[in-house]
């Protein structure tokens, strides 16, 4: 992974230097909650309903053994000793104390980790395939690349008042696991035919309040004009971004209204005035930022791993997490090990102290190190080696974290919701909760197959409801929690935005509303179709009957 | 009937207003039954910026089993995160809190909503 060298590590200490300072004046009285406010907000500190939330970068997902460890010593020691993934792939803590973030922040950066631009209309926390560097499915690593745009976007002075937040995502693979289409720019690696790696540069896509997909505006972008050519994207999006209108002011708004063969008309007038030599990366920084992902140590073994094999064949729940939660790894002998944070029951993203540091040991002893965490809020071990699977499998079991579910119907998506969301509407945890427990009979959810619940607690979207398979979104009506189901959304490579069910349900309705969609699912799907192509092939006719007809 | 909330500067915890002092159970909150002597009671917090962030009035009503803000999410406030009934005020159980459990309806309040607008 890439290390931090002497300028990071500086930045990351000044900025935490910086944020003690200002607490102190804040609450010595010298800054009113007015002038504090955007300065925690710029280290991610928000205030929510039971206490602050502190929000750490996680950069594009990857954290070592170190990192998690330091993760669960902040929260024994400043939160409820527990912490919460979240749909960016960052990490956030739900009970932090103002008076102790200074001491937190500085804990952080002693691992070279920060909370810096997780809030405020900046470019956040660039996005990433958690598979990257250990499949074979991609073309280059994305994570070169998304640390390039960490480097180049991190206290960047001309774009850190941007019209809104604005999001990144970088993949290299057909397979998309970043959500890239409903990101402000979405950038996919491909390899033309003579070979030249380029980026498909997709931008205005979005969630929220009015949701996009990206379009396409590059097809081939050779690699070397990323950053002149992103900037160019910046640079109409900050002048022509409509900051007159909060729900207007992303840029999947002007993309829309001005079109995108428009919008990416400009962005080349932009990009002719950019002196591209002085603005894009030199090719020696390129190769020191390179260099930090350079192939592990990966042996040379056999591609049939008889331990793992004969394990499989005599432990059925081995059998089955194999089946869910590993994936091809690029090297023979190795696997991709997702682990669930989806034990049904528990909340979705939700991982305790002690349960981090079983994840760091793994890492450290089976992992080379490495730990991703991903959009869909669980963790994963990218590089171990198959025979050594039954004995992480037994570890991860002993913690409660060896669920396999990966993809499957108990595997949802949830953002805090009101439990804990100043912006909620409605709870969301709890309705995944009782979803999960219907799919709590492992066959059943293997039969059912592969199933993207996603839940937000309100129309922010940060449950990615518009790309559920089934999407399901709290709103308020005349005080009490409902819930809107739509069906069909996708955030992968198919993607797809979810149409509305029908009028919202009550809350104890949800979980039985899914039930139905699934029976309804399983009684038309043809052959290896997912509930997704299901829907896709019927439209909404049959599955709106399922769960409003028993009513009438 | 209304009672004043905020949350406390230094690590936020939900606080009620209490003839001067601030509280942290919902219970011990001091209920208004004049709109006037609640604005009143507001602009005093509002004058102790180093203390709370933010106060404001909240809507509260006889819930049967005891006093319960209106809006639901002014009740979760009061009681803490339903995924997780030992964390917040809810663990330490007692009389106030079963009203609190025991009220229905309302989940949005207003107040609060732009707190955090920046996100
Ligand atoms: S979707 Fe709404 S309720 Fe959920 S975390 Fe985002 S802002 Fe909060």
């Amino acid at each position: 992974m890439y290390r931090y060298d002497a300028i990071d590590r500086e930045i990351v200490a000044d900025r935490a230097a910086e944020f003690r300072g200002q607490v102190e004046r804040r609450l010595g009285g010298d800054l009113t909650e007015d002038q504090f406010k955007p300065l925690r907000l710029m280290n991610g500190l928000y205030l929510q309903l039971h206490a602050y939330m502190l929000r750490i970068a996680i950069p594009y997902g990857s954290v070592n053994a170190a990192q998690m460890r330091r993760f669960a010593d902040i929260a024994r020691q400043y939160d409820k000793g527990y912490g919460h993934f979240t749909t960016r792939q960052n990490l956030q803590f739900h009970w932090i104390k103002l008076a102790d973030t200074p001491d937190i922040l500085d804990r952080l950066a002693e691992v070279d980790l920060h909370a810096i631009q997780t809030s405020g209309n900046c470019i956040r926390n660039v996005t990433s395939d958690p598979f990257a560097g250990a499949t074979a499915e991609e073309v280059d690593d994305p994570r070169v690349w998304s640390e390039v745009i960490r480097q180049w976007s991190t206290l960047h002075p001309e774009f850190s008042y941007l019209p809104r937040k604005f999001k990144f995502a970088v993949t290299a693979s057909a397979k998309d696991r970043t959500a890239a289409k409903v990101h402000d720019i979405g950038l996919a690696l491909r390899r033309s035919r003579d070979g030249t790696l380029g980026f498909e540069v997709m931008v205005g896509g979005g969630q929220g309040r009015t949701p996009y997909l990206a379009s396409t505006i590059r097809e081939h972008l050779p690699v070397g004009h990323l950053l002149s050519y992103i900037q160019a994207i910046l640079r109409v999006y900050n002048r022509h971004g409509r900051r007159d209108n909060i729900y207007k002011a992303r840029i999947k708004i002007l993309v829309a209204s001005l079109g995108a063969e428009e919008f990416a008309r400009q962005v080349e007038e932009e990009w002719a005035k950019i002196d591209a030599p002085t603005n894009d990366l030199p090719d020696t920084e390129l190769a020191r930022i390179r260099a930090a992902f350079t192939p592990l140590a990966f042996e040379t073994l056999a591609p049939h791993a008889g331990a793992y094999e004969l394990a499989k064949a005599s432990d059925p729940a081995l059998a089955r997490f194999a089946r869910n939660n590993v994936k091809a790894h690029k090297v023979a002998g190795y696997g991709i090990v997702e682990v669930s944070l989806k034990t049904i029951g528990a909340t979705p993203g939700d991982i305790t102290a002690e349960q981090m540091d079983v994840v760091a040991d793994l890492a450290e002893r089976y992992g080379l190190d490495d730990i991703r965490v991903t959009h869909e809020q669980n963790l994963v071990l990218p590089h171990v080696k198959l025979d050594d699977i039954p004995a992480v499998h037994a570890q991860l079991a002993a913690t409660g974290l060896a669920s396999a579910n990966i993809n499957l119907a108990s595997d949802i998506i949830a953002c805090p919701g009101l439990d804990y969301c100043a912006l909620a509407n409605a709870r969301a945890i709890p309705i995944a909760q009782h979803i999960a427990e219907r799919f709590s009979d492992a066959d059943h959810a293997e039969k059912v197959g592969e199933l993207k619940i996603k839940i937000s607690g309100c129309i922010n979207a940060c449950g990615h409801h518009h790309v559920g398979h089934i999407g399901i979104l709290g709103v308020d009506k005349k005080g009490e929690e409902f819930y809107q189901l739509s069906l069909g959304g996708s955030g992968a490579e198919d993607a797809s935005l979810a149409q509305i069910l029908g009028p919202a349900l009550p809350a104890n309705r949800v979980a039985e509303a899914v039930d139905q969609l699934v029976e309804a699912y399983l009684r038309e799907r043809q052959g290896e179709e997912r509930f997704l192509d299901t829907f896709r092939r019927l439209g909404m006719a049959p599955f709106k009957e399922a769960v409003y007809a028993p009513a009438l | 009937m209304k009672a004043i909330t905020a949350n406390r500067l230094l690590d936020g915890e939900v606080v009620f207003w209490r003839e001067g002092r601030w509280v942290e159970r919902f219970g011990e909150a001091q209920l208004f039954a004049d709109d006037a002597a609640a604005e009143e009671a507001v602009a005093v917090g509002k004058g102790q910026p180093t203390v709370v962030v933010e106060p404001y009035a909240i809507d509260v009503t006889e819930a049967g089993a005891g006093v319960a803000p209106v809006s639901y999410r002014e009740r979760l406030r009061a009681l803490g995160p339903t995924n997780e009934p030992t964390h917040g005020k809810q663990a330490e159980g007692g009389a106030a809190i079963e009203a609190l459990l025991a009220a229905t309806g309302a989940a949005r309040s207003t107040g609060r909503v732009d707190l955090i607008r920046r996100k």
